[in-house]
């Protein structure tokens, strides 16, 4: 009932509950209120909400800070990172050059060992080849000497078995006898 | 018993049995010829070696072979031997057989290789040269031996007097 009357007054237009009595600023006891209330409530955020806002805020920063050194360090190792490169590449090129010296030195040594053995072999070769014609030689020389001499024996041995007649052996015995007759005890020889 | 041993048991043995027979001079020299020929003839050797020719008639071997021209001993001694399995040690135990001989003599030994046989005289002769030439008495033991082709080689123990015309020879081949 109440509110239909209130209703009813609206709509005849005595009093507007939904207008303030001024178009700016609110009811006195609105900002009496308010205004206790603000400072209640900023009071208590700055209470509560304040150090967890400075902590989060130095957190932050902190967080940042890091951020920022970790970069810098990073920068910093990227920076020796590329003065080791260059310098790496630098001693690889120095390396490569050293490399390719030693490579033509032992290329040139080789190349004149080489050849120094190939004249000593051929030397080696050319003095066993006349060792071994004056070595051939010799053995055709010894060969045919013993051939010879084996001819030679042969022969003198089937002259000697022809001269061998009786009155010869009886000779030769007797000669043996007469020789060991002849000898001392101590020096026995036909 | 080794092989030593045996030789020279066998060789005692047949050295008494001779002595006892009163033939020790004829058996001796009638088995060193048969050795020497043993020595020569590789077809005497089988025979005499074959172990699967009966005892009994390599026995009757040496007993053809001999008969008439040996003392009844030195075929029964040869027999012995034969019979006992040691053929292969005829020579060693005749040598030993002779060495005890003539040790038993005081005299030593004296092999005599000719390319033709001596006569009695020139046995004799070398006989008396090979005792003047060693200072002992010699017990001469002849050879034939047509491959020294002429001369004498006479061994007296460890001394060898060497007058052959093989060994001339073989100097000479030597030389050439």
């Amino acid at each position: 009932m109440k509110l239909f009357e209130l209703f009813i007054a609206a709509e005849e237009g005595e009093e507007h509950i939904d207008r303030t009595h001024h178009w700016l600023w609110p009811e006195g006891y609105e900002i009496y209120f308010g205004g206790i209330a603000s400072v209640m409530i900023f009071a208590l955020l700055y209470w509560k909400a304040w150090p967890l806002i400075k902590k989060g805020m130095a957190a932050r920063t902190a967080r940042i800070q890091d951020e920022l050194d970790a970069a810098k360090q990073a920068e910093d190792e990227a920076t020796a990172e590329a003065a080791r490169i260059r310098e790496a590449k630098g001693d690889i090129e120095s390396e490569r050059a050293r490399m390719l010296a030693e490579a033509d030195e032992r290329a040139t040594a080789l190349l004149t060992d080489g050849r120094a053995r190939l004249e000593r072999e051929i030397e080696d070769l050319e003095a066993k080849a006349v060792a071994d014609i004056a070595s051939a030689g010799s053995r055709s020389v010894d060969e045919m000497r013993g051939e010879i001499a084996r001819f030679a024996a042969s022969a003198a041995e089937r002259v000697v078995e022809g001269a061998l007649d009786d009155a010869t052996q009886q000779r030769l015995i007797e000669d043996f006898i007469a020789n060991v007759g002849a000898t001392s005890p101590q020096g026995a020889s036909a | 018993m080794s092989t030593d041993n045996r030789i020279d048991g066998y060789a005692r043995a047949l050295f008494e049995i001779a002595r006892a027979e009163g033939t020790l001079d004829e058996v001796e020299d009638e088995l060193f010829r048969f050795a020497r020929s043993y020595e020569s003839s590789e077809e005497l050797r089988k025979a005499l070696t074959d172990d699967t020719i009966p005892a009994a008639k390599r026995q009757s071997i040496v007993e053809d072979l001999l008969g008439g021209k040996a003392t009844p001993t030195t075929v029964q001694l040869i027999s012995l031997v034969v019979a006992g399995g040691r053929s292969r040690d005829l020579p060693a135990i005749i040598d030993r057989l002779v060495q005890r001989a003539a040790a038993s003599k005081d005299a030593e030994v004296a092999e005599v290789r000719t390319a033709v046989a001596l006569t009695d005289d020139q046995q004799d002769r070398l006989r008396a040269a090979l005792a003047n030439a060693t200072g002992r008495t010699v017990n001469l033991k002849v050879v034939v031996d047509p491959s020294v082709l002429g001369g004498i080689v006479a061994t007296v123990g460890d001394t060898v007097i060497d007058g052959t015309v093989r060994t001339r020879l073989d100097q000479l081949k030597s030389r050439l």
